[in-house]
């Protein structure tokens, strides 16, 4: 009875565990939004952080995107020269995807390692170190101070990221198709199966993945305990759950957008 | 101006150095393989930890991956009346890129960043030195058996996660796009070879192993306390991304 017993307290814990969890991220939510509202924080640190997201992301997202978009024409060239061998198609189509879903969702994805880790390894440092106790003590609010700059500058940047790195892999996978499969450029370069709601998808998907990233990485550093072993631990959940939910808004965002439009996306 | 080539010189040699510590740290990891003396009951533990406690997150992420490649192609070929062909696109996306790709970016996050965590803390808390001091070389004993444990356990996650994708196709197909289950099957069935699952598996094993040795690189060469470990964390989930990037472009490439 013992095992039966331990199993459900178990299951119980990680139950009330995961509700407490999910009312405190909601609470640095509000927090930050109220935040925005009132106007918190100081417009240096604001610049500082576009910085840091923004400007320091840049080597990161061209070389990663411009490899898999490189990889995503050479797998997609690949299956229809078995198939068709039709290639006038390949450029409208994959630049209709990066716009409409790969473009944000990859960027969001890797800013979500990038800078989902680096901010939760700074408040997680601030946290065990007492700094944001000290924050407190002289009256300062630590979402308004920490949190509010970082989701700003995310906002921005994660919109202009996207549109950079779609543009990356878009560029690399017309080089790929050119000189893999001779596909000729202009016919490559095509934008006419792209229609303005494709890019206000991708606008919601950017400024949704931009306010996630901070928001749950912001609450995974503020909840670090201990020492080095609670920011190790800390910085691991911001990772894990803000990919996690650039693939939930992803999956949300577009499947919303395809209920609204009928099924013709 | 000068300062700004200062900075990329200095990126350079950053970049240079962590490369050239990871490859280094590779090189211990197949000498200490040879001959093969591996701790069995750290690799079991490790086993478990990163394999069976991973398995929830890869597939919720593996069941939403797959759906959301329906959701891509589906308004397409149902544009088109060739649902037969639903399967064919997410399938072959999911068996051959999505899938390898997103379970190794969350199995970075989940058991990478958290391997990092546990050797940087190791680290910073001279926990290594003591094993030195024992006459244990670290590398045998903490290295060997997590990168051995990661390689294999992303193997295996993958092959349940692209299954649970397909699922996932599936049930979005049905539920949103109204595509009915042996059309779906089928097209599963009729359009992908096995060699599209293998060429996932190969590159998994290739990932496991980026993943592995810079978590690992980044573990046992943290400096300065809580700070430092964040940062390792950081720098070694930014380091699996790359990799892994590099890897799928190179191993695509190469085997066709």
């Amino acid at each position: 009875m013992s095992f039966v017993r331990t199993r459900i307290e178990t299951v119980g814990g990680a139950v009330v565990d995961a509700s407490r969890a999910v009312v405190e991220l909601w609470q640095v939510y509000i927090g930050t939004l109220a935040g925005v509202v009132r106007g918190g924080g100081r417009r240096g640190e604001l610049w500082r952080q576009l910085h840091a997201i923004g400007n320091k992301s840049l080597l990161f997202i061209v070389v990663t995107l411009g490899f898999i978009g490189m990889v995503m024409t050479y797998e997609a060239c690949l299956q229809l020269a078995r198939v068709t061998g039709d290639f006038s198609q390949v450029g409208s189509q994959y630049l209709r995807l990066i716009v409409s879903d790969f473009g944000p969702t990859l960027t969001g994805l890797m800013l979500a390692t990038r800078v989902g880790a680096g901010i939760a390894a700074e408040i997680g440092s601030m946290k065990v170190t007492e700094q944001i106790d000290a924050l407190r003590m002289s009256g300062v609010l630590p979402i308004d101070y920490l949190i509010v700059p970082r989701f700003l500058a995310s906002l921005v940047m994660t919109l202009m990221l996207t549109v950079l790195g779609g543009a990356v892999m878009y560029g690399a996978g017309g080089l790929t198709a050119q000189y893999s499969f001779g596909v000729n450029p202009s016919l490559f370069f095509d934008l006419a199966l792209i229609r303005p709601r494709h890019v206000i998808l991708m606008c919601v998907k950017a400024v949704a993945y931009g306010a996630a990233i901070p928001v749950v990485s912001g609450f995974c550093g503020l909840r670090a305990r201990g020492s080095s072993e609670g920011v190790g631990w800390a910085t691991t959940a911001a990772v894990i759950g803000s990919s996690f939910s650039v693939i939930i808004l992803d999956f949300v965002i577009s499947a919303t957008a395809l209920f609204l439009t009928g099924g013709d996306l | 101006m000068s300062a700004a080539i200062r900075a990329l010189g200095a990126g350079a040699i950053r970049i240079a150095e962590e490369v050239g510590g990871i490859v280094v740290l590779t090189g211990q990891v197949l000498r200490a393989l040879v001959p093969p003396r591996i701790d069995w009951r750290e690799l079991v533990k490790n086993l478990h930890k990163m394999g069976n406690r991973s398995v929830p997150i890869v597939v919720l992420t593996a069941f939403f991956a797959g759906g959301l490649m329906t959701l891509q192609s589906g308004p397409f070929v149902k544009k088109l009346g060739a649902t037969s062909l639903a399967g064919w696109a997410a399938g072959y996306a999911v068996l051959r890129e999505i899938g390898p790709i997103l379970i190794a970016l969350m199995f970075s996050g989940r058991v990478g960043a958290n391997n990092t965590a546990e050797l940087a803390t190791m680290t910073v808390t001279e926990q290594l030195d003591g094993l030195r001091a024992l006459a244990i070389d670290p590398v045998r004993f903490l290295v060997v058996p997590r990168v051995i444990a990661m390689m294999i356990m992303l193997v295996a996650l993958t092959v349940i996660g692209d299954l649970v994708a397909l699922l996932g196709a599936s049930v979005v197909g049905r539920a949103l796009l109204e595509i009915d289950w042996s059309t779906m099957y089928f097209s599963f069935a009729d359009n992908l070879k096995p060699y599209d699952f293998l060429h996932g598996i190969y590159k998994s094993v290739a990932f496991g192993g980026a993943i592995a040795m810079s978590s690992c690189y980044f573990g046992v060469t943290v400096r300065g306390g809580a700070v430092g470990v964040g940062k390792a964390v950081n720098a070694a989930v930014v380091a699996a991304a790359v990799s892994i990037m590099l890897l799928d472009f190179f191993i695509t490439y190469l085997s066709g």
